[in-house]
């Protein structure tokens, strides 16, 4: 053996650099500002990230103020291609004449209905009266009148000679001008088409607009990231606060456990806890937020022992600060920062595997609009519209890009292991 | 000997011959080392088999009347109580349960005529394999290579590119990026097929071997069974290696950046060496040290990858296995598919991590 | 000693581009290094002193540039070369040794690759046996048993490492040594022997060495002419012996009383008062002036250039040495 030995290193501490004196001389308001030309484009990540999470919260809260239509209605044909225009059988009827929907016709007195030889018409306004005949309980019975053509039909209708008519949406709006007074209803099935009803983002098999059903299903996403980040936080802080501060038997048994769960596929022991549960939002956030409690757990607890070790913690105790409260004025401050950047991450983490489980069908009830749910139907028709899995899948990455970022940026900023020296 | 035992035998050897080797050329401290991770090993397992436990029997929900139904033949449910071993008290059923897994007999499964979920794991988990090895290595030589090249070139424009690709990937759900990549190259391109593992064409004509199609068309020739093996495989493999790739090159980057800034590096420069040296043998060779350790936790993420990405390509693997079943409250078969994960899990990060003390000298002598 | 002059800088404005502002951590500095000296550079901590080192070898942060001046390396213009060209000279004809010896091996190479790999760097066509004999005459030379080359780098203590630092830089018989300090992170006896090493391998090897240091008494110790460094600015240069004797700025004074041991024979131990400036708004005048005791009108309007002392053996960057000055007084 050499006879050389090091001195213990002692602690150094490095004096600040002067532009980091002269941050801390500013205030918080004008530092966040300053910060845009040290940090160049990770600044902007964060600035922009937080406005677009800003955004979606609100959509989230308030879906019913951005979405054109009814999630769950079919409220155009089923299958309609982005922005493609909807060729719908409509009801013309004359303007003041009282009837604005099939049902209006249901007196009884069986007055005549127009259609067009040649056309679907007659076929679907018999079965739009029935299915509103079963929902209501009145039988409509049309007396259905038949004409050449189009321009005769919307002319008797224009007269008076039949109460009301049926034809093609885009049809009938080309020479809807010559007929004073005559104007569209909506489609047969009730639901409201006017020239300007467009579907930007197409409809599904069911009818259901596309983009409506997007922007409520930023609703379920962001309720179940949330929720289960902030259940894994809420159980994981504190046991890794305790297990890394009493130490002992107990943190060794936590640990096990948590590397455990930790090292295990997430999404596999999410969806046997989900499928076990039952379908409802809330046992899904629990499915996952269960996954993600590890997380928290582990960098709590490896920052709490760091921390513990340090010379003020030391100091704290030796003027008598009783535990708990070194844990609380001390430790519990030191590791906010990063459970911050980490429940960033594990929000946008938790969407994506909350759109995993109800991809797979488990976890969500049906009826909820959801991306995951979108996608799978989307699935199935995937061989004739492609609208219906793209657009939901762009919109969990969206919403999962911004998260992404907005923590990228803060971990870039805060993380000083990183910084440029 | 059951085709699963089989099957972990032979993904064992490997793992039972490092341990040997880090045992026999180690020093002291290595030996120590290595066998107080073979040591946790177990319990890990044990812990994970617990969850399960816990999760399946204890949380409500009676696994006969759902495999059954409501009507179904009083003796016939008697039978199955008791062949389940339900009437028993729940730590007798524990028990049960643990020695079912130690002997790697996970009892027969409820639904598909009663077969022993051994049996029908080993005959999906080859599909796995075959799918989440190609993607792996996707996933590290890819991840790992942009990495370094973002890492060395930081904030530079290659650096920002690489970043957003590594984040636009990993804000992907996988299923999604399976749905979209079905989208563009097999219904709109038709470059390869939709989904499926192999054409029904060929695949009679195959004679099965390893159950690994390629491996097995590769030792018996058979070409036209080869490349639709290969054909089918890529959407897949891609899906899963592209999403993985993503997280690879995120980790790589940063430790690479952090390693650039180490004091040898700066000596390495000071003596001249020449910047791709540096990069490449010194500071990729010390970033690489945490990134092999993280090889052990991605497994998690390929396996659940893996999921999603058999449902998305109708992939017959594991997988799949564990959706259909769950679907049929095939209490058996998912008990079965969850506990084989982990046993998996657990070796490959053993392995990893004896892997990793030999390749660190630090910790090897 | 002979006169020739090994390197010089000449001018030398170095600028950090920080998150508040360019930081000038060099302003101005010319220096000349003879060949076979050691020179020893002071100054606190902050005041430059790595920087301008690094800034000798081009090996400055990306954030840093040299805005203005020249560097001289026995004859040849170091800021006219390609960075290829540069790189050969580095290792090559100047080496490096930094501070803290345990972090400046890389963890998971051998000893012997370390060598090996510089000198093939720099020599393509040596053949690996070569190396290794060139690398074991060097190790048993510095103190170490040879077989310890096969080591890796945590095996070995920490004055071993900051020989085999040593080892490197001759592998291929530098001209010049930077070492930026060397012994800080050693402990003393292990310093002492380090020094000593050191004066020997001067003469074996014709070194010459730039000796970075923030402590008076390793100067004292090892070198041959001293240069001071003081917020960015060379304050004053000179043989060890006058300067040592009588100080020709009153921040080399300041330096020295407060120096256990070595004070000058006056009153007790000295603290300067104040701190060195903040380098993004440096004082005007001579950037010394708020902690100067004898500090004088001047002193805070014009920049002092650097002036003759000790019969022109040394310079000094300060007015009182101003020979004007010194003869209207007179007057
Ligand atoms: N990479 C950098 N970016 C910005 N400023 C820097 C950087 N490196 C050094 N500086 C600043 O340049 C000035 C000189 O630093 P330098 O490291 O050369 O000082 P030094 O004399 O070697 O100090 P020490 O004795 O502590 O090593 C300091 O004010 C420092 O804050
Ligand atoms: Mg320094």
């Amino acid at each position: 053996m050499d006879t050389e030995r090091l001195l213990p290193e002692a602690p150094q501490p490095e004096p600040l650099p002067d532009w980091e004196e002269d941050l801390a001389r500013v205030g918080l308001v004008r530092r966040a500002f300053m910060a845009r030309r040290w940090y160049g484009p990770d600044w902007w990540f964060v600035v922009i990230g937080s406005v677009i999470v800003i955004f979606l919260t609100l959509v989230a809260l308030f879906p019913q103020w951005f979405a054109p239509h009814d999630p769950s209605a079919n409220v155009g044909p089923r299958n309609l291609a982005p922005g493609e225009k909807p060729d719908v059988e409509v009801l013309v009827s004359l303007e003041g004449s009282g009837v604005a929907n099939l049902r209006d016709l249901a007196s009884g007195d069986r007055e005549p209905f127009g259609v067009v030889v040649g056309t679907p018409s007659s076929e679907i306004a018999r079965a739009a009266a029935d299915t509103i005949g079963e929902e209501t309980g009145e039988r409509i019975r049309l007396r259905i009148q038949r004409f050449d053509t189009l321009e005769e039909m919307l002319g008797a209708v224009a007269d008076g000679s039949v109460r009301a008519g049926a034809g093609s949406n885009i049809a009938i709006e080309e020479v809807l001008d010559d007929y004073p007074g005559v104007t569209i209803q909506g489609s047969l099935e009730g639901a409201e088409v006017t020239a300007d009803t467009s579907f930007i983002l197409g409809t599904n098999q069911l009818g259901q607009d596309v983009l409506s059903r997007l922007i409520w299903g930023t609703r379920v996403a962001f309720l179940v990231g949330f929720a289960a980040a902030a259940f894994a936080l809420a159980i994981g802080l504190p046991l890794g606060l305790v297990s890394g501060f009493t130490g002992g038997k107990l943190d060794r048994v936590l640990s096990l456990i948590m590397d455990s769960i930790y090292s295990f596929p997430g999404l596999v022991l999410a969806i046997a806890i989900a499928a076990v549960l039952g379908a409802s939002i809330f046992n899904v956030v629990v499915a996952i937020a269960v996954v993600y409690i590890p997380t928290y757990f582990r960098i709590v607890r490896g920052q709490t022992l760091a921390i513990k070790e340090a010379v003020f913690v030391e100091a704290a105790r030796s003027i008598g600060a009783r535990s708990w409260e070194i844990l609380w004025k001390y430790i519990f401050p030191n590791v906010i920062p990063s459970v911050a950047i980490i429940f960033s991450v594990n929000v946008a983490d938790a969407i994506l595997t909350g759109a995993g489980l109800s991809f797979l069908g488990l976890g969500l009830p049906p009826h909820i609009p959801d991306w995951g749910i979108d996608l799978a139907r989307g699935q199935v028709a995937i061989q004739t519209s492609w609208w219906l899995v793209t657009f939901p899948g762009l919109a969990v990455m969206f919403v999962v890009l911004t998260l992404t970022m907005l923590g990228e940026g803060l971990i870039e900023i805060i993380n000083p292991r990183l910084r440029d020296r | 000997m059951n085709s699963l035992l089989l099957l972990f035998v032979a993904l064992g050897v490997p793992t039972l011959g490092v341990l040997v080797y880090a045992l026999v050329t180690g020093s002291p401290g290595l030996r120590r080392h290595v066998l107080t991770r073979v040591a946790l090993t177990i319990p890990m397992i044990l812990i994970l088999a617990t969850v399960v436990f816990v999760v399946l029997r204890v949380l409500p929900g009676d696994p006969v009347t759902s495999s059954l139904g409501p009507r179904g033949n009083p003796e016939v449910r008697e039978a199955m109580r008791d062949q389940l071993g339900l009437d028993l008290p729940i730590w007798a059923q524990y028990g049960r349960y643990l020695g079912s897994l130690f002997t790697f007999d996970l009892g027969n499964a409820l639904t598909s005529g009663r077969r022993p979920v051994a049996v029908e794991l080993g005959e999906r988990f080859p599909a796995t394999i075959e799918l989440i090895v190609p993607a792996a290595i996707v996933a590290v030589v890819g991840g790992i290579l942009a990495g370094t090249l973002a890492g060395s070139r930081r904030k530079s424009a290659t650096d920002y590119g690489l970043r957003m690709f590594s984040v636009a990937i990993y804000a992907m759900p996988v299923f999604w990026l399976g749905l979209i990549l079905q989208l563009i190259f097999a219904v709109q391109l038709g470059w390869f097929p939709v989904a499926g593992r192999i054409d029904p064409i060929v695949s009679g004509s195959l004679e099965r071997v390893t159950n690994l199609l390629v491996v097995d068309s590769l030792i018996t020739g058979n070409w036209a069974a080869l490349g639709s093996a290969l054909r089918h495989l890529v959407l897949p493999a891609a899906t899963l290696g592209l999403i993985l790739l993503g997280v690879f090159l995120r980790l790589t980057r940063v430790n690479v950046i952090e390693t650039l800034q180490e004091d040898y590096v700066a000596a390495a420069r000071a003596r001249g060496i020449k910047e791709g040296v540096i990069v490449y043998r010194h500071a990729l060779r010390n970033a690489m040290i945490p990134v092999i350790t993280f090889i052990g936790l991605q497994v998690a993420i390929l396996l659940a990858g893996a999921v999603l990405t058999e449902t998305v390509f109708s992939w017959p693997g594991v997988g799949r296995y564990l959706v259909e079943r769950i679907g049929l409250r095939d209490y058996t078969a998912v008990q079965g598919v969850v506990a084989v994960f982990a046993i998996f899990v657990s070796m490959i990060s053993l392995l990893v991590d004896v892997v990793y003390s030999i390749v660190d000298p630090r910790v090897r002598y | 000693m002979s006169g020739e002059i090994l390197y010089s800088v000449r001018d030398l404005v170095v600028e950090y581009d920080t998150r508040t502002g360019p930081l000038r951590a060099v302003d101005g500095v010319s220096l000349d290094i003879r060949r076979g000296e050691i020179l020893g550079l002071v100054g606190e901590s902050g005041c430059g002193k790595s920087t301008l080192g690094k800034a000798m070898m081009r090996l400055l942060p990306r954030n840093a540039r040299i805005a203005k001046g020249e560097l001289l390396f026995d004859g040849q213009d170091l800021m006219s070369l390609s960075e290829e060209q540069m790189r050969h000279v580095r290792g090559g004809k100047i080496g490096m040794v930094f501070q803290d010896p345990m972090t400046s091996l890389n963890p998971v190479q051998r000893i012997i690759d370390h060598i090996t790999e510089t000198i093939k760097t720099h020599k393509p066509d040596a053949s690996d046996d070569e190396a290794r004999e060139r690398a074991e005459f060097l190790v048993e030379r510095l103190g170490i048993r040879k077989d310890r080359l096969d080591d890796y780098p945590h095996q070995l203590s920490g004055g071993m490492r900051q020989r085999v630092m040593i080892a490197l830089a001759l592998a291929l018989n530098c001209d010049l040594v930077i070492a930026d300090e060397p012994t800080t992170s050693l402990d003393v006896i292990v310093e002492a022997k380090f020094l000593d090493l050191l004066r020997d391998l001067r003469d074996e090897f014709n070194l010459t060495i730039l000796m970075i240091t923030h402590n008076i008494g390793v100067v004292a110790e090892v070198a041959d002419r001293v240069a001071v460094m003081y917020a960015g600015e060379m304050a004053e240069v000179g043989d060890v012996h006058p300067v040592f004797a009588e100080p020709a700025h009153p921040y080399t004074e300041g330096l020295l009383k407060s120096v256990p041991n070595i004070a000058l024979d006056e009153e007790e131990l000295y603290q300067m008062k104040g701190g060195p400036p903040n380098l993004l708004h440096p004082p005007a005048g001579c950037r010394f002036n708020p902690r100067c005791p004898y500090v004088m009108d001047i002193c805070v309007s014009q920049d002092p250039p650097m002036f003759p002392v000790h019969g022109g053996g040394g310079v000094a960057a300060c007015w009182l040495r101003d020979p004007e000055r010194k003869r209207s007084e007179s007057d």
